[in-house]
């Protein structure tokens, strides 16, 4: 039955298709799920490699539209391959105005925050038409969750097993695609499902590159248990972790603020990539500077807002 | 050659347990070859790993067929075709089902006359955050069976688990121990068969591929959310039930359910989809009134014919 | 109408009579020349197409492959390392079975970085789905563009296809070129139909889907290998059609002054002119000599080869190209082509010549033709050999004292 939800905001319809062969409870497969309940089926999907390169196995797709897949490094370009094509069939009046189709980037973190940059860069820079879906599960989840530029500081990876974890720090790619002046940028979590309707709704309308980065909690990867995914993509925005935010016009303003933020131990605490904070004994250190650079980010919001 | 295969779900540590098995092997100076083997699917789907064992060097490779042991951890994989648990069976083949049923009930069950045997799990203390090292007793039950020492067993079990923390291996020594006492009536059952030969083998029936254009001959699909045909409720070991009486139906479920597997009947509840729900249960932890219960899976995958799916209206 | 035009500018016209609508691109030596016409047309107004400079060669393939997908006439053009740094796409949009045409201007290969051609960087494509054909002049260039889109479209094959042509020898060379008339292309080359397979609201479309399992994947594997195999009878169809049209006639393979030749050159590429200047002083001086050369190397017309070389008794293959460890590239090719022949040529002869643009003088060829003949004559077959003179030997060594003078100090 199709019914309005709770909450009219949230469409019903189950436009993507069940069956895919994602881990259950993924994250990414919820927010990938919002997102084509908006956009519709008159989209075409440019899919990178990473865990959603086997959204379809053949013969089997979710799509109620189209979709295809190209490589780790040129989803974007590819995306402009298809955008042109469309534009020419449109202008020479070889294809219908209603046979139009919306283009979507579809890549993990590993692709947007690494090999992929330079072709967004590219489409960024081309101005686009297209709107760009980073799933970001924080590491390379496909080849078994190895870190990659989107790894959280102090993260166990299958690549950074040690005491202290990851070393690196999770690369700000919210400022260097803002760096582009994109037509829209914005930050989601398909755990907030108004806050990312609302911006999904908001891009579908416009032109030109829309961009977005959609945190994607992942049990397999982050190491819990399928049912906690919901949960901890909550409490991401709650201790102030996952910043919701949008950039329209030059600007960056905050979707969400959360006025008192739970500590970051909760978020860390439910998640077996940072157990080794916590066991056998906490590391202060990592701890401190993981909530410190928190307060430092949402301090900077404040005095800037 | 003894040749065994080991089925469960990605997560279920099937493929530990083929490394147990292997190492134990090895230490009791076998040659000794042991693989996973996965689809598209990640955790939760069907899986299998396999372990071969021989006094001289193994040229075989690759998917076992006519297995000495199928050691399955998981009784509902039986009832899923797609599984391929009973795939390419011998007549000597042994089933051991990781079960809390006897042989006898798990037979009546499956309705299956094959001989099988069963090994029973300690119970989890809590289902989302305890489970069972399932790998180290599915790996002591099967070295029983094969005639293989316990010492083996439990130093194999450090070769492969040296990650874990002083209480974790307690825990996997203690359920393995267990484990290879409870098939002590069986030591030794699975025994080296002799090798088919050569000319049993029927001849391949080989054909000239035909050409297609390109149109049907190119890994495109030509059709809309084919997935469905998917039973992707196959992956399930728990099930979520929602108790209509307790529903004030928010939709919170629906909402966050991943898989677009909870949709609304006549009435406006939620209702599962249980031919495609994997069982993640984040519709159990979000629902604010506790309205959905986890029940251990039956079997019945995918019953969107009458009653067990709570859609009527499909 | 005869003009001149180099091989760069052959391929942007060959582009544009085609009626090429898209062009992704990047620049690199010796191609750009290419996209910088192309350029200059549509921003005079000349030509109604769209081009778009893509971030590298990878982003280039990838939107001309989509492109091609989404049902538009693509071309696109690169050389040499830009080749290879697409190569990853280049095996990825064959499988997608849509067709555009890629030129490349053959370029040496790093390391060391070099800028002459040879046929490293095409031979690197051989096995990713893109048919080959492979030009000796510019004349060539132009009709190959149209011969390529033509052939790539047919529905027995829907494959990319490269138009290979030499950098320097070629790219930047000027020479005579007819340009086709605009009413012979109108009847040789119809408007691209992709048929279903191209993007629409209407009717959704999953391309280039994962397929598991090594059975299914062995399906559409082999079904482009049968598309490719396919490329050979669509050619010398669709050859002798532009023939009909032009007067010019082109079958898989030239055979230059073969009939009666009992010692044959075996080549691809712009040098093969040469050995034709070659093959002429010998027949003058009396000796039957002649030259084979294949147009497409992918598909490869082995039958055509074997048929063509009954009776020669002795073949020297230039390979302009070195497989690492193995030697010529082409000599192992045409080897297996003619295994199974009884009449096949007594001698096969290796020669590695004109690697990053080495010349190759006639008195090389002269000399490859009497050792050939040769070792046909006394059934002792010489190793491969480097075409590389004493004098060479003598200059690198004048070159490498200075690169080595910082060596050794303490001796």
């Amino acid at each position: 039955m199709q019914k309005t939800s709770a909450n009219a905001l949230i469409p019903t319809s189950h436009l993507l298709g069940s069956g895919t062969a994602t881990c259950s409870g993924c994250g990414a497969l919820a927010d990938i799920r919002l997102f084509y309940e908006i956009l519709g089926e008159k989209t075409i999907f440019v899919n990178a490699a990473g865990c959603m390169t086997l959204l379809t196995v053949y013969p089997f797709t979710p799509f109620r539209g189209s979709w295809i897949y190209t490589a780790m490094a040129s989803a974007p370009a590819g995306a402009q391959g298809v955008r042109d094509a469309l534009d020419l069939l449109l202008a020479k009046g070889r294809l219908g105005k209603e046979e139009d189709l919306q283009v979507v980037v579809l890549t993990g973190d590993g692709s947007a925050y690494g090999m992929g940059l330079s072709s967004t860069s590219g489409a960024m820079e081309r101005g686009l038409d297209f709107i760009y879906i980073c799933y970001d599960n924080e590491g390379y989840g496909n080849t078994g969750h190895q870190f990659s530029a989107a790894t959280p500081h102090g993260a166990s990876t299958a690549t950074s097993r040690g005491m202290t974890g990851f070393p690196g720090y999770k690369k700000d790619l919210f400022s260097i695609w803002a760096a582009h002046n994109p037509t829209y940028l914005a930050t989601v979590s398909g755990a907030d499902p108004l806050d990312m309707v609302r911006k999904i709704k908001k891009a579908k309308d416009l032109r030109g590159p829309r961009m977005f980065i959609a945190l994607a909690p992942c049990p397999t990867g982050w190491h819990f248990d399928a049912s906690q995914t919901v949960k901890i993509g909550k409490l991401a925005v709650q201790t102030g972790i996952w910043p919701l935010k949008e950039y329209v016009n030059g600007k960056v303003e905050h979707t969400r603020i959360v006025t008192k933020k739970r500590p970051v131990d909760e978020y860390l605490k439910m998640q077996g990539r940072f157990s080794h904070l916590f066991e056998p004994r906490r590391n202060e250190k990592v701890l401190d500077e993981i909530q410190t650079r928190v307060n430092d980010y949402w301090k900077n919001v404040e005095e800037g807002e | 050659m003894f040749r065994i295969r080991f089925h469960g779900r990605g997560g279920q540590g099937m493929k530990t347990a083929s490394r147990i098995l292997g190492s134990a092997f090895f230490l009791e100076g076998y040659e000794t070859q042991d693989a996973p083997r996965y689809g598209a699917e990640r955790r939760g789907a069907p899986m299998f790993a396999y372990v071969r064992a021989a006094k001289t060097t193994i040229f075989e490779r690759g998917i076992i067929l006519r297995p000495d042991l199928v050691v399955v951890a998981d009784e509902s994989l039986l009832l899923l075709q797609s599984a391929g648990v009973l795939a390419d069976l011998a007549e000597h083949s042994l089933l051991l089902i990781s079960s809390s049923h006897s042989p006898e009930e798990l037979q009546k069950k499956l309705g299956m006359v094959r001989p099988l045997l069963t090994l029973s799990m300690p119970v989890p203390k809590d289902i989302f955050t305890s489970h069972p090292p399932q790998s180290s007793a599915c790996a002591a039950a099967a070295a029983q069976l094969l005639g293989l020492s316990l010492q083996s067993v439990r130093q194999a079990l450090h070769m492969e688990l040296s990650g874990l923390s002083d209480e974790k291996m307690a825990e996997n020594e203690e359920t393995a121990n267990s484990a290879f006492l409870q098939m002590e009536p069986h030591r030794g059952r699975v025994g080296e068969q002799p090798e088919t030969g050569s000319v049993s083998e029927d001849r391949p029936s080989w054909i000239i591929l035909p050409f297609e254009d390109a149109r049907i001959s190119s890994p495109a699909i030509h059709g809309e959310a084919t997935s469905l045909l998917m039973d992707t409720g196959s992956w399930r070991s728990l099930k979520p039930f929602i108790h209509k009486e307790q529903c004030s139906r928010c939709d919170l479920c629906h909402t966050y359910c991943p898989e677009g597997a909870i949709s609304f009947d006549n009435d406006g509840y939620p209702c599962i989809d249980y031919k495609h729900c994997k069982g993640c249960l984040i519709c159990l932890v979000q629902c604010p009134l506790h309205a959905i219960e986890a029940v251990q899976e039956d079997g019945s995958f995918h019953n969107n014919k009458q009653g067990d799916d709570q859609c009527d209206n499909s | 109408m005869r003009q001149l035009l180099t091989g760069n500018g052959a391929a942007a016209w060959g582009m544009r009579l085609a009626g090429a609508e898209y062009v992704p691109a990047f620049p690199i030596t010796p191609q750009t020349e290419i996209i910088e016409t192309i350029s200059g047309w549509i921003s005079s107004g000349e030509l109604d197409a769209r081009m778009v400079t893509m971030d590298s060669e990878h982003s280039m393939l990838t939107a001309a492959g989509t492109a091609a997908a989404t049902g538009v006439r693509v071309f696109t053009a690169t050389s040499s390392q830009g080749l290879l740094y697409a190569m990853e796409m280049l095996y990825t949009v064959a499988g997608w079975r849509a067709p555009f045409v890629l030129v490349n201007v053959s370029r040496a290969l790093s390391s060391p970085i070099t800028l002459e051609p040879d046929h490293n960087d095409v031979l690197a494509a051989r096995d990713s789905g893109f048919l080959q054909i492979h030009c000796s002049t510019c004349q060539e260039v132009v009709d190959s563009l149209l011969l390529a889109y033509r052939l790539g479209e047919d529905e027995r094959v829907r494959l990319p296809v490269i138009v290979n042509l030499d950098g320097y020898y070629l790219s930047f060379t000027r020479e005579p070129v007819i340009l086709p008339g605009e009413d012979v292309v109108s009847r040789f080359l119809p408007p691209y139909d992709p048929e279903e397979t191209q993007f629409r609201a209407k009717d959704p479309l999953s391309q280039g889907v994962a397929v598991l399992g090594g059975s299914h994947y062995s399906y559409f594997r082999y079904e482009t290998h049968y598309a490719s195999q396919n490329g050979l009878s669509v050619f010398a169809e669709i050859g002798r059609e532009f023939g009909d049209l032009t007067g010019r006639f082109y079958s898989l393979l030239e055979e230059y002054r073969t009939d009666d030749a009992e010692i044959v050159f075996f080549m691809i590429g712009s040098f093969a002119t040469k050995a034709k200047e070659a093959v002429n002083r010998l027949r003058d001086a009396g000796q039957k000599v002649g030259l084979l050369r294949p147009r497409l190397l992918r598909p490869f017309p082995e039958h055509a080869i074997a048929a063509a070389l009954r009776g020669v008794k002795g073949v020297a293959v230039v390979d302009q190209n070195i497989s690492f460890g193995k030697g010529g590239i082409l000599f192992a090719e045409l080897a297996s082509a003619l295994y199974h022949i009884k009449e096949r040529p007594l001698a096969l002869v290796s020669f590695i010549g004109g690697l990053g643009g080495r010349d190759i003088s006639n008195a090389e060829f002269y000399e490859m033709a009497r050792v050939t003949a040769e070792a046909a004559q006394s059934g002792k077959i010489p190793p491969p050999r480097l075409l590389y003179t004493k004098e060479e030997l003598a200059r690198i060594q004048g070159l490498k004292a200075i690169a080595s003078a910082g060596l050794h100090k303490e001796q």
